[in-house]
């Protein structure tokens, strides 16, 4: 319990500010999520009319029946799982390696290397040229073009990069004296070290990978090809213009709203289930006790 | 067994050159200490041996072998370093182990090799830990099982005992010695604690500034300091200096410090008049009388107890100077001490201006 008493009145008065601010940006947080889940499960009569604000009205699982038996749902979940951790592997394997190097003092033109990267979160050649080099490199509608074109982030690397370079340096000597090279030294020493920063760029790949909807929209043109975001765009599309929808939407059991909620529920859920597992990664640090300060 | 041998060694960061070409040639099975005040080169000595920096100019080789473009993990040397440097993540048998399994050592060999380590080590029960649950001193001890397993031709130590408190330093002091005289692998080891230094080495390296002041076994460096910063670097405290100017009378020699006189040894090379620097030391100086040594006036400032001894912090002429003395269960009487005796033969002189020893000290006599 905490004792107040040890607490002067701006100490307190601090707390209760903090505690409301912590407490308004929870609800901000989470409301969206169960809005969405209620709206799902909710009639898309009730939905349309605006009725439904924190739980489900008139339940029902209409429209996940609807979006659960579109083969195109399940196509374009699978391509999502497949950006997802195929372009996150990717990532990986080009953002490590990179931050490893442009970390070790020892790099050649560090310093050159270093800015080259930090210019590439600032500027950029802007979405016409994007394309047009996507396209003459015949990775329009590819899905390895979409992997590969999102594979470098220099945030990421930048984010990498100084937490290995905070790796106190006795380390790498110490392996080097027994006899580890640099693929030894990333691999076994500075990896298994760097848990907690990998997991954190693990997750924002993920969540951006999961979460991709503009490039692949704009560089994917066949319907097998595209992930779950854009499918959701399609479905919000079709449902709308849809006339017969339209005209039996006032006693349906689901909606255009209903559909759209339940898509992204379903596209939540492997994130929801991904991030505990990274979670234990964040909460502290794997240093202690290795060297001695 | 191996040695190595330093030939006109330099380093420089830059423009700025932190290591003046060193001459040194460590025998194999020898115990060198590298000591010196922080800044002095001593690590970055150590560390071209290992090969974790450049040598700018000059040759390291072991065994005769040039190192300079050999890369750490072909020299066949093993590093232990001040912060320990344990992988974290790793139990104690994997950070013992990790060397050997980098080099694809078979699996027997790595764990009945770890296994008589740990045992030589008193750490076979802390091979399931991770470092974090270990105190400092079996964490240090694990950093030189690590070193120890790879049966490495020379040992470097890079300051292995500055992070322990001081019983666990003595503690491991001994046993480091006791390793050494059981593995007899050649050693240097780095240190800026000169009692270190004296208790573990064979040969004292003393480094000052980037150069070497002298090389010696401990008892060479205390009873004959090349230079007034050995003398002032080895023993503890250091020797007594003061500064004097050389009269002679019939009796013999004399450095006058302000209004008192003390006898100085027969030295051949010093003028009447000439300014020099007087050394003693503090455990040489007497508080009784001696037969034919005058009594020097002191003011005493602070007396320091001990135990068995004190430490009389007092001064000649306003110069300061140290006084070790035996207490024989009271410091009331070293209360109202007020002169010395300075035994004439196990005085040192030294030039004024280069800091160079006049008279060395051929027998190495320490006062009973």
């Amino acid at each position: 319990m905490t004792n107040w008493n040890l607490y002067s009145r701006g100490d307190k008065f601090f707390a209760i500010v903090v505690s409301v601010l912590i407490g308004m940006f929870t609800v901000a947080t989470l409301y969206p999520f169960i809005y969405i889940a209620a709206v799902s499960f909710s009639s898309g009569f009730a939905a349309q009319a605006g009725k439904v604000v924190l739980t489900p009205i008139d339940m029902t699982v209409e429209a996940y029946k609807y979006i659960l038996v579109d083969p195109e749902f399940w196509i374009s979940y699978r391509n999502t799982f497949i950006y997802t951790i195929g372009g996150t592997a990717v990532s990986m394997l080009f953002i490590i390696p990179a931050a490893y190097a442009l970390s070790r003092p020892q790099l050649m033109g560090r310093r050159f290397f270093n800015l080259f990267i930090a210019f590439t979160m600032w500027f950029n050649a802007g979405l016409i040229p994007f394309y047009l080099n996507m396209r003459d490199l015949n990775l329009l509608d590819s899905m390895f073009g979409i992997i590969l074109a999102f594979a470098i982030n220099a945030f990421n690397i930048i984010l990498l990069r100084n937490f290995f370079e905070a790796i106190p340096q006795s380390f790498e000597e110490a392996a080097r004296m027994d006899g580890a090279n640099d693929f030894q030294v990333l691999w076994k020493v500075f990896i298994p070290l760097s848990k907690p920063a990998i997991a954190t760029i693990t997750l924002f790949c993920i969540v951006a990978r999961w979460n991709g909807f503009f490039w692949a929209m704009v560089l994917l043109q066949s319907q097998e090809k595209i992930p779950l975001q854009v499918f959701l765009r399609h479905t919000i599309a079709k449902l709308s213009d849809d006339d017969e929808f339209a005209i039996t939407q006032l006693d349906a059991a689901y909606s255009a709203e209903t559909v759209t909620a339940a898509i992204i529920v379903c596209s939540i859920i492997p994130v929801l289930l991904v991030y505990p597992w990274i979670q234990k990664y964040f909460e502290k640090g794997i240093l202690l006790g290795g060297v001695k300060e | 067994m191996s040695s190595v041998t330093l030939s006109d060694v330099e380093k420089y960061y830059g423009p700025l050159r932190v290591v003046h070409g060193i001459n040194l040639e460590i025998e194999s099975q020898e115990f060198v200490v590298l000591v010196g005040p922080s800044g002095c080169g001593k690590s970055t000595t150590l560390r071209m041996i290992a090969g974790l920096e450049e040598i700018s100019a000059g040759t390291v080789a072991v065994d005769e072998k040039v190192m300079n473009r050999v890369a750490p993990k072909d020299r066949d040397v093993a590093m232990v370093f001040q912060n320990y440097a344990l992988y974290p993540h790793l139990k104690v048998f994997e950070n013992i182990a990790f060397g050997l399994r980098i080099r694809k050592e078979p699996k027997e060999h790595i764990d009945k090799t770890v296994r008589e380590v740990s045992e030589i080590l008193g750490l076979t029960p802390y091979l399931d830990r991770r470092p974090a649950e270990l105190s400092g001193g079996q964490r240090q001890r694990v950093a030189m099982g690590r070193a120890i397993v790879r049966h490495p031709k020379v040992f470097l130590f890079d300051e292995p005992l500055s992070n322990l408190d001081a019983q666990l330093r003595t503690q491991m002091r001994a046993e480091i010695k006791r390793l050494h005289k059981r593995l007899g692998v050649t050693s240097v080891y780095v240190t800026h604690d000169q009692v270190e230094a004296m208790t573990l080495a064979d040969r004292i390296v003393v480094m000052n500034d980037g150069n070497i002041e002298q090389v010696g076994t401990p008892m060479e460096l205390f009873t004959n300091p090349a230079n007034q910063f050995v003398a002032g670097f080895i023993g503890s405290p250091p020797m007594n200096q003061f500064e004097g100017t050389v009269s002679a009378n019939a009796d013999g020699l004399f450095a006058s410090v302000g209004n008192a006189s003390i006898a100085l040894p027969e030295v051949n090379n010093v003028q009447h008049g000439q300014a020099v620097i007087v050394g003693i030391r503090p455990e040489h100086i007497s508080i009784h009388p001696v037969d034919g040594l005058p009594s020097i006036p002191i003011a005493l400032d602070l007396v320091e107890p001990l135990g068995s001894e004190a430490l009389l912090h007092a001064s000649i002429d306003n110069q300061p100077l140290i006084i070790k003395a035996e207490t024989h269960g009271d410091i009331e009487h070293l209360n109202s001490v007020s002169e010395l005796y300075a035994p004439t033969d196990l005085i040192k002189v030294f030039d004024k201006d280069t800091g160079a020893v006049i008279n060395s000290h051929p027998t190495g006599r320490i006062a009973s």
